[in-house]
């Protein structure tokens, strides 16, 4: 019983890995070539936007986002795990550092604005956001 | 029976676990690295909490930092432990659940050598892997208890066949179903984008004028596929398995060499051992004790015998070295060697294609009349 289980959830691991951003246990391995690169800044009370390139308020972009090849992403890089996985992360950490700079005042929110190539394919270009971030300004 | 007694028969009949042992002992080393980030970070005082991460569920339980850090090193710890074979279901067990709490925390810390290493443990853990090559057994020994049976039910093994199988065949697959990969696009422009790396190889002119032309990469994507599935699905017969153990060990050197994939490569390497028949002292070395290289060679399979496959028996004095394969079949002299060495963790590697020379192979298809066929199954 325990076998057919684990088999089963394997097989569906390996299925969800075609549609899942994270596709974790579908083990495909060097799955593109494709790169990304983006602008990302902060967007203040009063409608500024200062690329996250400059310290602020005590804290470094490269310091508060350093793993999965985002820290320093006005650098074109290769996505390892494929760009929709790249750009989840992304997504994701716009939002962690919005909700973990208690210090900053005045930014509203974070803004990326991704070009992405995939594999071989013309650019696309996207904007992320991060939430709103409440009391700012 | 049915079908499914058969399978259910199959699952549960008792075999060696002399394999999960060794791959036990060869899995601590790779926990550790694993482990060496986290706890390289843990000495400067930092954790996953201090950057950005990214919680897989909101009810996972975060630890305090001090004893998120002690679970890192009771991990260390136990990884330790369970290579050494000493409190072994409970190292096994204890690495796996410290090793996966850690992964599981954010999505960051996700990679596919640590799904593998995690598959890994977790069968290990429920496998009685530590009554061989252990310090459990050692201690039972010098206490003069009875030695526990090295058989248990094959269900753990044939699991960790399935995860095995699956990982080279769920990354081929996704590359032949996906143009870019089998077209040659996608390792066409990895290579390209990698020019200034492949410049400061020792490699000549024409191989990196080769190694950068598209129609290279339209022939060279589709071998790696099928290389990928090959391995897939011919580490299942008996007739391919060595084949692509081999060729296993010379995907995983060469992705080590062209990419950073952490533990991948070793755990990839250490795992085929499990692909060995899970049956112990089935082959017999006959050696003359009185010729010095005999002795040598004996020496030799008793400390790389990793896998209990021979056993080493005196033969007569002035004899011929022999092997009796586990079919019955007899070698002798060069072939011996050559077989004894292909059936050893360590040298089958460089043994393998000596198999393939024409004495060794004439050699293995003839069995000389009246040798009583050892160690039949």
């Amino acid at each position: 019983m325990v076998v057919v289980a684990v088999v089963a959830v394997q097989l569906a691991l390996v299925a969800r890995g075609y549609w899942s951003d994270h596709k974790e246990f579908a083990f495909q391995m060097f799955p593109e070539s494709s790169t990304w690169q983006a602008d990302v800044v902060r967007v203040t009370a009063d409608d500024r936007r200062v690329p996250v390139s400059r310290p602020w308020a005590g804290y470094r972009w490269e310091e508060l986002v350093q793993d999965r090849g985002l820290r320093y992403p006005s650098v074109r890089h290769h996505a390892d795990a494929g760009i929709d996985n790249q750009l989840a992360f992304l997504d994701a950490a716009l939002d962690w550092v919005a909700d973990n700079t208690p210090r900053d005042r005045e930014t509203r929110y974070l803004e990326a604005r991704v070009t992405a190539w995939h594999n071989d394919d013309p650019a696309t270009v996207e904007v992320m956001r991060s939430d709103v971030r409440e009391g700012a300004g | 029976m049915s079908p499914l007694e058969r399978f259910d028969e199959l699952l549960g009949r008792p075999v060696s676990m002399r394999a999960l042992a060794l791959l036990r002992v060869l899995a601590g080393p790779a926990v550790l690295l694993h482990l060496e980030p986290f706890l390289s970070d843990s000495l400067d005082g930092q954790t996953y909490r201090d950057a950005f991460y990214e919680p897989y569920a909101d009810w996972y339980p975060d630890l305090p930092e001090p004893a998120y850090i002690g679970l890192l090193w009771l991990g260390a710890v136990a990884a330790i432990a369970m290579s050494l074979g000493l409190l072994t279901r409970l190292a096994t067990a204890t690495t796996f659940g410290i090793v996966a709490y850690n992964v599981f925390l954010s999505t960051t810390h996700f990679h596919n050598n640590r799904a593998y290493l995690l598959i890994v443990l977790g069968v290990l853990a429920v496998a009685p892997c530590g009554r061989e090559l252990s310090l459990d057994a050692w201690i039972r020994r010098r206490r003069g208890r009875p030695a526990p049976d090295p058989r248990a039910p094959g269900w753990p093994l044939w699991l960790l066949r399935f995860e095995c199988a699956a990982v080279y065949g769920a990354s081929g697959l996704s590359k032949l179903v996906d143009s870019d990969w089998f077209g040659g696009t996608v390792t066409w422009q990895r290579v390209v984008r990698a020019r200034e790396d492949l410049d400061a190889w020792p490699l000549p002119d024409w191989a990196i004028t080769a190694l950068t032309d598209r129609g290279f990469h339209t022939g060279a994507a589709k071998f790696i596929v099928l290389t990928e599935l090959f391995i897939a699905l011919g580490l299942w017969w008996r007739g391919t398995r060595y084949l692509a153990v081999w060729v296993a060990v010379v995907f995983h050197l060469s992705i080590e060499t062209s990419a950073s994939v952490q533990v991948f490569s070793y755990l990839g390497i250490a795992v085929l051992v499990i692909w060995a028949v899970p049956a112990t002292r089935d082959r017999v070395l006959r050696i003359d004790p009185a010729a010095t290289r005999h002795r040598q060679l004996a020496t030799a399979v008793r400390a790389l015998d990793w896998l209990a496959r021979f056993r080493v028996e005196r033969g007569e004095p002035g004899s011929a070295l022999q092997l009796v394969d586990r079919d019955g079949t007899v070698v002798s002299r060069g072939p011996a060697v050559a077989l004894t060495f292909s059936r050893l963790p360590l040298t089958a590697w460089f043994a393998l294609p000596t198999l393939l020379l024409p004495a060794v192979r004439r050699a293995r298809r003839a069995e000389p009349a009246g040798m009583p066929a050892m160690g039949q199954r």
